[in-house]
């Protein structure tokens, strides 16, 4: 039997798989969209939305808002050895360690008003990445897990939610359950790891394989109704799904011609971006790739240049490569972070900034928002928001509202209490054209 | 082996003669003791189950109770072996006497090991810097291996100071890691060993708690003045040749060594006791660059002057968390112990203390806060005494708590297996015990730009040692030139010494090694299947996950457990079907190697089908489906 699977052509052998599967589990082959909540409330969401997906990059460990996007030029104290820049916006500085970056800023809305009311790593990430506190009596969902939860999928097999580089914690489906956690990548140049069989199991008998564990599955099951038990049941289809689907080759960076990869530049960060561009050409909803090493305390000159020197190539890269294949009009490009850092440079630990949740930037483009503008204002030193600030759920509400999500529709946890993608946040609606 | 043997009686009857050990046998070692607290535990569940009007929950079987007492003491499945053993044992304290052996084996203190890096965060690198973890990383390893009290474990990485490297002192580590945000360890300390959570405090007087900015700060004076010991004594050398780089590298590179390899681990000074309040304080009762001086907020007052710089404010604080803070820093050990053994916490989450008088279960939580205390904080002894109850052999019960942030105690809740414990078990399945294996030693070899020198001759502990003890700048200079000149020459001028020779073999694992989590680099990096299935990246306390997701589910099909184990014909697995006859035999083995239990006629009846059906390949088909089952990953 293995010898004639062998020689039939690669439809018959998706065809074999894919009735394997359906036998033995029960897979069914329409695709697993699921409705979209979208379309049964629309109160609050935008009209005219132009954004399809979200790539969410996150800068893990609070960047320095004054060394990058709210450069303080005319106070050195504040400032330190960080020099600024013009850009391609007028009116526009940035900090110098974002040469390339100024050079898109035409493309960008920089949010200069953000406040948060956490002040640690954990609770900071958590609040930016689910809009609710870290409690320890219930999970949050991501903020990627709302938006395939309220937009539905757009591939039927790929995942809606993929994080590259980040921490399960933040990327989970929370009360929405597995099957909205982000599918996790942890090296972009080795994709979906494991997504292919295994070369010396054949096709027959990788379905026997399933069929005997999902009888003892269902066993299992029956023994112990557990919704942790039931999350791995469900999540045998969708990897199967996953490894049936012809455009599995989203994940694989190796399509890539070589100058497109030198263009984003090199190191997890910058192909992590590459493969975002991959993944919602292919109709992944939302992708979140993680740069970590922002938490300066020490040395926070030389530490943020070498975290730009990561950032800053790959992120124009990302932007002019999205606008050029006509993508950039429907992907809203997100850079976040959980806090900012204090304008007081701490001379005892040579030259750092410690965390500062009270003013911080994030940055939005593509997707429908205007380009080349910034929004809100901190004061002097970069210590306080003087002028629209944004809290942490108004952010997250308008990236739900560039995506033309329901920001304001409740969802029951299973413990029946109300949630929203951004709790009570309100979109800032002036930023989009 | 005799003779091993009688040299073993011989150095204990003569340290006994002299009095070199302990006269009286510890209270952990009293297993009449560690029964009876046992039963008073189970008493104490008892009591609430009356009070319910609930039944008590039926105790589970042999086979489910082997594999969670393995999972829960030692981190990973029973061999087959050992499962055998167990399971064909015809004896009424049988489980009492595994839970003796598992607990005084090796495997425990490798699983404790990886909760305490979880716990502490331990990183065998900082990003971004050059400074090295291993020697603290090892330093815990070793604690954990010697089973350190837990009061001496949690006073040593407190009130640490001196050299990085040197055994007697790595835990200085605790600092250093997290060298320019002393105020993050600080809040990490508090919530670490007694579940005080004062992180907003650092910026903010606390909305919903007690905590007052300022009471941050008079805590932070403890600890306050962190610096490198002796670090005056290099600054100049550092700075002259760091803008002199170019045209004097090699020195430049030698100074690195000294700088961050030795000064920078090193931690001098003993905690002032008195700290500035920041230039942003807001509050009227004090005022922007104010002095203030050491003052505990509750338990038993300590407090330090903020007149003068004093040298023992690391020691005065961990005296005061292990000492004066009254049942909190027992209550908080004992209810996360139990959270380990029981798999729920009396309460959860277990780092935000309630006194015990307020939990949902009063009688209890203070029984345990003082069984730690009696028990003079020896976990070992305490899990022992917990996995001793009947409570934990409670059966499972496959509903979630019905309490919130807590134990329902209506049977064992099912959970999903930690990252390092699905690892330990596999490794289990692929190379048998891995406890036979090496332990991983630290590397305390001296490295120039990335490669050792003076292997055999000089080791870093001996290196930092001299250093530090040098009393000016003028002795650091001569040091450092007569340091380079040796590396240049060789090393000829020192004599070899075979002892340092021996030490200078390093074992280290590489990432596919199978090896115990506890043993290979940590975290490991995001591409490891520790990580996929939710290891910590150590960079947040506990920060461990078992959510999960779709790349879990790819890697047990397709991944490691494929190319390690199902594919892998040396696989220990497929060793121990040597000699067995039957077909039925054969499955029989599977299971218990993989599942721990006998196959059910019904599952038998399925998998003879399978090997009728695809021979030999057949058997790796029910190696797979057994270990891709939800029933491997899963805790009873």
């Amino acid at each position: 039997m293995n010898q004639i699977l062998n020689k039939l052509d690669e439809p018959t052998r998706r065809q074999f798989m894919l009735n394997a599967a359906r036998t033995y589990l029960g897979v069914h082959l329409f695709p697993m969209l699921g409705p979209s909540i979208a379309s049964a409330a629309t109160e609050g969401a935008a009209k005219g939305a132009k954004a399809q997906h979200v790539i969410y990059l996150y800068m893990s460990g609070g960047m320095s808002h004054l060394d990058t996007f709210d450069p303080k030029p005319k106070k050195k104290e504040v400032m330190g050895p960080t020099k600024t820049i013009p850009t391609k916006a007028d009116g526009v500085e940035l900090g110098q360690y974002l040469p390339k970056t100024a050079e898109v800023t035409d493309k960008m809305c920089i949010i200069n008003s953000l406040n948060s009311t956490q002040g640690a790593h954990e609770q900071g990430s958590y609040i930016m990445h689910t809009s609710y506190s870290l409690r320890g009596t219930i999970k949050h969902p991501a903020l990627g897990s709302w938006v395939v939860k309220l937009g539905g999928r757009l591939h039927p097999e790929l995942p809606g939610f993929v994080a590259v580089n980040s921490s399960p914690e933040l990327t989970g489906g929370g009360f929405f359950g597995a099957t909205f956690s982000a599918a996790p990548i942890g090296s972009p140049d080795q994709g979906l790891q494991d997504s292919k069989r295994f070369p010396d199991v054949s096709e027959e008998d990788f379905g026997r394989r399933l069929s005997l564990a999902d009888r003892l599955n269902t066993q299992f099951h029956s023994r112990f109704p557990n919704t942790d038990v039931k999350a791995y049941e469900e999540l045998y289809r969708e990897a199967i799904s996953l490894m049936n689907s012809k455009d599995l080759k989203a994940f694989d960076l190796s399509e890539e011609d070589q100058a497109t990869r030198d263009l984003y530049g090199p190191g997890n960060f910058a192909q992590g971006c590459l493969l975002a561009r991959r993944l919602v050409e292919n109709d992944v909803r939302f992708v979140e790739v993680q740069l970590g090493g922002w938490d300066t305390h020490y040395d926070n000159f030389t530490a943020v240049e070498g975290r730009c020197l990561e950032f800053d190539q790959a992120y124009a890269a990302l932007l002019t490569d999205l606008d050029k294949r006509g993508k950039l009009k429907d992907t809203l490009v997100v850079v976040a972070t959980e806090f900012g850092r204090t304008p007081e440079i701490n001379t005892d630990h040579s030259d750092g900034r410690d965390h500062h949740p009270g003013a911080f930037s994030c940055v939005l483009a593509g997707g429908g928002v205007k380009g080349g503008v910034k929004y809100g204002e901190t004061d002097s030193t970069g210590g306080k928001v003087k002028e629209n600030e944004v809290s942490v759920q108004d952010f997250n509400a308008t990236i739900a509202y560039a995506l033309g999500l329901p920001y304001d529709l409740v969802i029951m946890s299973p413990s029946k209490r109300p949630f929203k993608i951004a709790d009570k946040g309100t979109p800032v609606t002036s930023i989009f054209g | 082996m005799k003779n091993l043997f009688c040299a073993v009686m011989l150095i204990s009857s003569v340290s006994q003669a002299f009095g070199l050990e302990q006269k009286e046998a510890k209270v952990g070692e009293d297993l009449v003791f560690l029964k009876k607290s046992a039963l008073a535990i189970d008493q104490h569940i008892a009591a609430f189950y009356r009070r319910q009007n609930l039944p008590v929950p039926e105790v589970t079987d042999d086979a489910t109770y082997l594999r969670r007492a393995f999972l829960v003491a030692i981190g990973r499945i029973p061999t087959s072996e050992e499962a055998l053993a167990f399971l064909e044992m015809d004896d009424d304290a049988k489980r009492e006497e595994l839970v003796q052996h598992l607990i005084k084996s090796q495997g425990y203190s490798s699983h404790m090991t990886n909760w305490a890096f979880d716990l502490l965060r331990l990183r065998d690198n900082q990003p971004g810097g050059q400074a090295n973890n291993e020697p603290y990383r090892n330093w815990v390893r070793s604690a954990m291996d010697s089973n350190m009290t837990w009061n001496e474990f949690v006073t040593r990485l407190v009130s640490s100071s001196g050299n990085g490297w040197d055994p007697k002192t790595a835990a200085v580590g605790y600092y250093t890691i997290d060298r320019g945000m002393p105020l993050d360890n600080l809040s990490n300390t508090m919530r670490i060993f007694l579940g005080s959570r004062m992180e907003c405090a650092q910026c903010h007087d606390d909305p919903f708690g007690k905590t007052e900015r300022k009471d941050f700060y008079h805590l932070a004076a403890f600890t306050n003045g962190q610096y490198d010991q002796n670090e005056e004594y290099m600054s100049k050398l550092w700075t002259e040749l760091e803008k002199d780089q170019e045209e004097r590298s090699e020195e430049y590179r030698f100074a690195q060594l000294f700088r961050n390899r030795i000064f920078g681990m090193s931690l001098g000074g003993g905690g002032a006791g008195r700290i500035e309040l920041p230039s942003d304080y807001q509050y009227r009762d004090g005022s922007p660059g104010e002095m203030v001086g050491a003052k505990t907020p509750f338990g038993k007052t300590v407090r330090m002057s903020e007149r003068k710089d004093d040298s023992d404010g690391r020691e005065q604080f961990a005296d005061w968390i292990v000492t004066r803070t009254g049942e909190q820093f027992s209550a908080i050990i004992a209810n996360r112990m139990w959270k380990r053994v029981m798999g729920k916490g009396i309460y959860d989450p277990v780092d935000e203390y309630i006194e015990s008088s307020k939990t949902v279960h009063p009688d209890l939580m203070s029984f345990l806060a003082r069984l730690v205390h009696e028990l003079d904080y020896d976990l070992r002894a305490f899990q022992q005494v917990l996995m001793l109850t009947r409570t934990f052999q409670f059966g499972t019960n496959p509903n979630p708590s019905r309490v919130a942030g807590g134990d329902d105690f209506h049977g064992r809740k099912i959970e999903r297996l930690s990252a390092e414990q699905i690892w330990d078990s596999l490794i289990t399945l692929s190379s048998g015990d891995p406890d036979k294996m090496a332990k991983r030693t630290a590397d305390n070899r001296i490295y120039v730009s990335n490669s050792p020198v003076l292997v055999g001759k000089k080791d870093m502990v001996q290196l930092s040692n001299e250093v530090l003890a040098l009393e000016s700048e003028a002795e650091v200079r001569k040091y450092f030139k007569d340091f380079m000149a040796t590396v240049k020459s060789g090393g000829t001028d020192i004599k070899s010494d075979d002892s340092m020779m021996a030490m200078s073999e390093v074992k280290t694992y590489g990432l596919d090694s199978p090896v115990r989590a506890s043993e290979l680099p940590s975290p490991a990096p995001r591409e490891h299947f520790l990580y996929l299935f939710g290891a910590s990246d150590r960079l947040v306390v506990e920060g461990s996950s078992r959510e999960p997701n779709v790349g879990q589910v790819l890697s047990m099909m397709n991944g490691y457990v494929q190319r390690q184990l199902v594919s892998n014909n040396d696989s220990h697995l497929y060793k121990s079907l040597e000699g067995a006859s039957s077909v039925d035999e054969k499955i029989r083995r599977l299971y218990v190697a993989i599942l721990s239990r006998a196959p059910t006629g019904e599952e038998m009846d399925w998998m003879k089908e399978e090997v009728t059906a695809q021979g030999e390949e057949g058997y790796r088909n029910i190696v797979s489906a057994l270990v891709i089952s939800s029933e491997f990953l899963f805790l009873q």
